[in-house]
């Protein structure tokens, strides 16, 4: 250890250097241009990496929402096709939930979590690259489909069994598009676990002197919560995943009804991880949630230690609830009944959040900011959205809601009204962190009112499509069920919802050009991202802060003279350290992708040889990763470097 | 508290939406229609309604209660002017745990109030009640991609089995009905809105559902769980007939196939074809008449017509052999004896096709018949999977080649003979 750490370490030069080792094994120096991109281990670059492909894939399942809105505005329509419909929903739900929110809420994790609780990255900023890139992978294999002759994946993002079959498969050409759902979400599950497993080293072992546990800011909290429900639920897909891809390929027996294969087994599997997957949607949700109404509240989070607690009592009663999503299997009158109790029982400590949420406000000083809006409209939406699952709750209800228009409804209130207006207040939120310019208000704000009302006029009336019998996942309906005002209604509601998210975007993009600089601590925040310069300097924090209290940035700014004494001690002792030690890119992260990616796409044509070859390079590169050694450099922020970022020379 | 106006105008606006939101929906008849949960015709579906009904109240209540404090503390507590914004901090409070608790225990009650009647309903929706056991009558489902086969254990006829009959299942009314739910292929789903919820069909599971229609009706049904292609158009129907119409239907259904005496060879067909315009596309599968009073027009479909044509009909029937029809269906007296399809011996006295589809007049039946891929997408009678279709695919180059077809003549005596089989 010793001698690794003085080559490599201390006492070397304070630059990115090439160490004299063999092409292989030379780090990427690159600070700009397209291969720092590809290099990076920045958890913040990592993070606006997620964000945009999470952002490009937002709007790629919102336009295939709105083509399935269209084909249902009138009754019997011909718009798409039964199959392209099919093909449609599935990718909806599968691009929406995996390629959208998911590495949404990673992009806010990978960015933000570091800041919050005063590091400077992450714990393996190697395989941070590697998370997003398998997580690219993942998502061109998921979507590959729509430009092969085979399709899209057309069997629900639940892929009940038998359906998923080699005989139920599309009838017009060879099948591949079931086996590029299966493949494209094994390795999204890899993406998810390595990303976890990061977040969780980071967040127990990286926080600042004086961070304790109960200080974490609340999307930290939730930050762990998600990862760890990541963990413990992404294996039981996977080992469905496995099983079925063994079924496809190699003619086993674990869902093949033929061969006394249990379908229901698969719906088990999957929803033992499903469920937790809403909740993977949602806390991260909370947890902006829970940053943004204290901060334009000016005032603590009401109740902290109950909003952390029920966050963990939600994750782990998430656990025991699966079987809610099949009330209408036939599992008889116990299991039935214990699921009711159970999905019961979640309703209160998601209760108790809105109640504490309520109590931030009260005796506050609201100031109605665009992403307090957001938070304000999340706080509604998800209400009707939690409403409606105590329905579903109750099973003999459900048994008329199950798979109908009521649960379409319902989950759009928590995954829209809910996970989604909270990661757009998270944009507006943080954007003038991250790119140091602010969101007009004015735009800001037309673009939250027009989402809203668009968005409920979508979903509202479809609780009323549903319970007047609309089943869903259907290509059409016929005119005389009564359904076809409500339909034409949501489509409206749909195409207004698009117009208001345009809007929103729009307005982004414009702001990261020419929008107005917003200067240091625009909101007046209470957590530690805000003390550091807007967009924040690569290595984060010029001196490691010391944190006095929960929301430790309010307390910094309401004890200046004791944190400006405590700076330049700290100062002292990270210079007596060397600088601040910087991780060196690295190649082998996208390398090892990049092999999955080929890989999969030859397994799924079914050329095994090439298969095995995408194999041999994630093996290869993973075991040349492992030989490249740990890298890394030494910055002097409080010295005057000439090739220093001018921004990490700042004082403040 | 000079704006103290200014709340309540903002509360009365609050509360003229959420009204509109409650009375365009119920104006605008989007409680109603044939699959609707509110208008139950049935023990069961009530007792689901009921339960719903407990769930609404209850959380009606909490809404009112929990969005009248949040709506009350983002008026209050709202910064008006620059001033406000600018003003000290308020008080950092960190929270109140005895308000915290109580809240806590407020939801649990509250849920305790849901989750009674909701265990209550969970046994009686599960099974007939044991002192209405002796009254049962039991049918069998089962699923096909996509269309639905019933089946009567109780109704055997001699030398041939079970009675089967294919998407309209006919059940006696005031009586509860047990219907085993079976498939032959993917996962689909019962349910009929107004008689009971849904219960899936699983393969390798024996699900079953208990359901009563309390008077004769015409009720609506369809396959809820995602089942492929044609999901959308695996629809059903159930109709409930009173005791004696019961034992009527049942009677008739057991005979074999009705047959036209044939005239002598050489007669020529005397109807006059018509030819049917193509569909329009968003053409409704329904007409407003048969919508009228559904089971009026459905007893009436149980007589002859008094227009048929015994030469077409000879010529349909002969059509039916020569098609391939006869591998899949079965006309129980005639040639029909496949199993793959459905039971189609007294298709003339059902009021759907298509499984449930498409009202069952003879342009609705020529037009499936001539192009069945244009009704319904995906399915197994134009893509012969198990057995040969108007397609067959190619064992060497896996593309599906064209087996026969259905020209507009062959297509009218088809619906002739079918047609005849009341």
């Amino acid at each position: 250890m010793e001698a690794t750490v003085k080559t490599d370490f201390i006492g070397k030069e304070e630059h990115p250097t090439a160490d004299k080792r063999t092409w292989i094994f030379t780090r990427p120096t690159a600070k700009t241009g397209i291969v720092s991109w590809l290099t990076t281990v920045d958890h913040k670059r990592i993070g606006m990496l997620y964000g945009i492909s999470a952002l490009f894939f937002f709007l790629v399942g919102g336009f295939e929402a709105l083509l399935i809105r269209i084909q249902l505005a009138v009754p019997n329509n011909t718009f798409l096709s039964a199959q392209l419909y099919n093909e449609m929903f599935t990718m909806h739900a599968t691009t929406m939930i995996f390629l959208a929110v998911m590495p949404l809420s990673a992009a806010f994790f990978n960015y933000m979590m570091p800041l919050q609780i005063g590091a400077r990255d992450v714990a393996f900023p190697r395989l941070n690259g590697f998370a997003f890139w398998v997580f690219l992978a993942g998502a061109i294999i998921l979507n590959v489909g729509w430009f092969v002759k085979s399709g899209a994946p057309d069997i629900g993002w639940f892929g009940y069994a038998p359906l998923t079959s080699t005989a139920y498969s599309n009838q017009f050409a060879g099948d591949m598009s079931t086996d590029l759902w299966i493949i494209g979400l094994q390795i999204l599950g890899v993406s998810s676990i390595v990303g976890s497993l990061n977040f969780i080293v980071t967040i127990i072992n990286m926080r600042a002197p004086g961070m304790t546990m109960m200080r974490l800011p609340v999307f930290t909290w939730m930050t762990l919560f998600t990862a760890f429900l990541i963990i413990l639920s992404f294996p039981a897909i996977t080992i469905a995943l496995v099983e079925l891809m063994m079924d496809r390929n190699f003619s086993t027996n674990f869902f093949e009804v033929s061969g006394g294969g249990l379908p229901v087994l698969w719906q088990h599997l999957f929803w033992v991880f499903g469920h937790p997957e809403v909740y993977i949607l949602i806390l991260p949700a909370m947890g902006i949630i829970s940053e943004i109404l204290p901060t334009f509240s000016r005032k603590p989070l009401f109740g902290y230690p109950i909003v952390v607690f029920s966050g963990a009592t939600i994750g782990f009663l998430g656990f025991g609830v699966w079987s809610h999503h099949m009330f209408t299997t036939g599992m008889g009158t116990i299991a039935t009944a214990a699921f009711a109790l159970a999905t019961m029982a979640i309703a209160v400590p998601t209760g108790v959040k809105i109640f504490n949420w309520i109590g931030t406000l009260w005796g506050g000083h609201l100031m109605m900011r665009t992403p307090m809006l957001f938070a304000l409209g999340f706080v509604w939406m998800f209400m009707f959205g939690g409403f409606s699952g105590i329905m579903h709750a109750a099973a003999p209800a459900d048994a008329q809601q199950q798979d109908s228009y009521f649960v379409v409804a319902h989950f759009h209130y928590v995954l829209i009204g809910g996970s989604i207006f909270a990661l757009l207040a998270g944009i507006h939120y943080w954007f003038p962190l991250i790119f140091g310019r602010k969101v007009s208000e004015f735009w800001g704000k037309l673009s939250f009112w027009v989402i809203f009302v668009g968005f409920n006029v979508t979903f509202f009336p479809m609780h009323f499509l549903g319970l007047n019998g609309m089943p869903r996942r259907t290509f059409t309906y016929d005119g005389n069920m009564g359904w076809n005002s409500a339909n034409m209604v949501a489509t409206v509601g749909a195409l207004v919802l698009g117009v208001g998210m345009f809007i929103y975007f729009a307005v982004m993009v414009y702001t990261y050009f020419r929008g107005e600089k917003s200067g240091r601590d625009p909101w007046d925040g209470r957590t530690l991202e805000w003390s550091i310069p807007h967009p924040p300097p690569e290595h984060n924090f010029d001196v490691t802060p010391n944190v006095h209290a929960r929301d430790a940035f309010w307390y910094e700014k309401h004890h200046q003279a004791e944190i400006a004494r405590e700076k330049a001690e700290q100062a002292k002792q990270d210079e007596a350290h060397g600088g601040i030690h910087m991780p060196s890119q690295s190649w082998f992260p996208i390398i090892t992708a990049a092999g999955m990616l080929t890989g999969a796409l030859f397994f799924t044509n079914h050329i095994m040889i090439g298969a095995i070859a995408g194999l041999a390079i994630v093996f290869v590169s993973a075991w040349l990763w492992s030989l490249e050694g740990p890298g890394g450099y030494h910055l002097h922020p409080g010295q005057d470097h000439p090739d220093d970022h001018s921004k990490s020379g700042a004082k403040h | 508290m000079s704006h103290s106006d200014r709340p309540f105008t903002k509360i009365h606006r609050i509360a003229a939406t959420l009204l509109a939101a409650i009375l365009v929906p119920l104006l605008g008849g989007w409680t109603q229609g044939p699959q609707s949960t509110f208008d139950t015709k049935g023990p069961v579906a009530l007792s689901q309604l009921n339960l719903f009904y407990v769930t609404l109240w209850v959380t009606g209540i909490i809404f009112v209660l929990v969005a009248g404090v949040l709506t009350y503390a983002t008026l209050k507590f709202k910064a008006r002017t620059s001033a406000d914004e600018h003003a000290e901090p308020p008080a950092q409070s960190h929270g109140n745990p005895l308000i915290e608790l109580s809240l806590i225990a407020a939801s649990v009650l509250a849920l305790v109030v849901i989750a009674i009647p909701t265990l209550k309903a969970i046994w009686y929706t599960h099974d007939i009640p044991e002192d209405q056991q002796h009254l049962a009558y039991e049918v069998t489902a089962t699923g096909y991609q996509w269309w639905f086969k019933f089946d009567y254990p109780a109704e055997q006829i001699d030398g041939v089995g079970t009675l089967s009959t294919a998407n309209e299942l006919v059940i006696p009314a005031g009586r509860p009905v047990r219907v085993n739910l079976r498939t032959v292929d993917v996962i689909h789903s019962f349910w009929v809105p107004k008689l009971a919820g849904k219960v899936d069909m699983i393969p390798n599971r024996g699900n079953f559902l208990w359901l009563q229609a309390d008077e004769p009706g015409y009720f609506w049904g369809q396959c809820a769980e995602f089942c492929g292609e044609s999901h959308a158009v695996m629809r059903f129907r159930v109709i409930a007939l009173g005791e004696e119409d019961f034992a009527n239907w049942v009677a008739a259904q057991k005979a074999a196939a009705r047959t036209v005496d044939a005239p002598p060879p050489g007669t020529p067909i005397g109807t006059q074809l018509v030819s049917y315009e193509p569909m329009r596309p968003n053409a409704p599968g329904w007409t407003p008449e048969f919508d009228a009073d559904p089971l009026a027009s459905w007893t009436q479909l149980q007589e002859p017509a008094d227009n048929e044509d015994a030469a077409l009909i000879a010529r349909g029937r002969q059509h039916f052999q020569e098609k391939a029809c006869i591998t899949c269906h079965t006309v129980r007296g005639h040639e029909g004896v496949g199993i793959t399809g459905p039971e189609l011996t007294h298709f003339g006295s059902r009021s759907t096709l298509a499984a449930g589809l498409l009202e069952n007049t003879p342009r609705n039946l020529h037009r499936w018949l001539t192009a069945p891929n244009e009704v319904k997408p995906g399915n197994l009678m134009w893509f012969g999977r198990a057995m040969p279709g108007y397609m067959v695919r190619n064992a060497e180059t896996g593309e599906w080649e064209q087996n026969f077809t259905v020209n507009d003549e062959e297509g009218h005596a088809l619906v002739a003979y079918l047609n005849s089989l009341k």
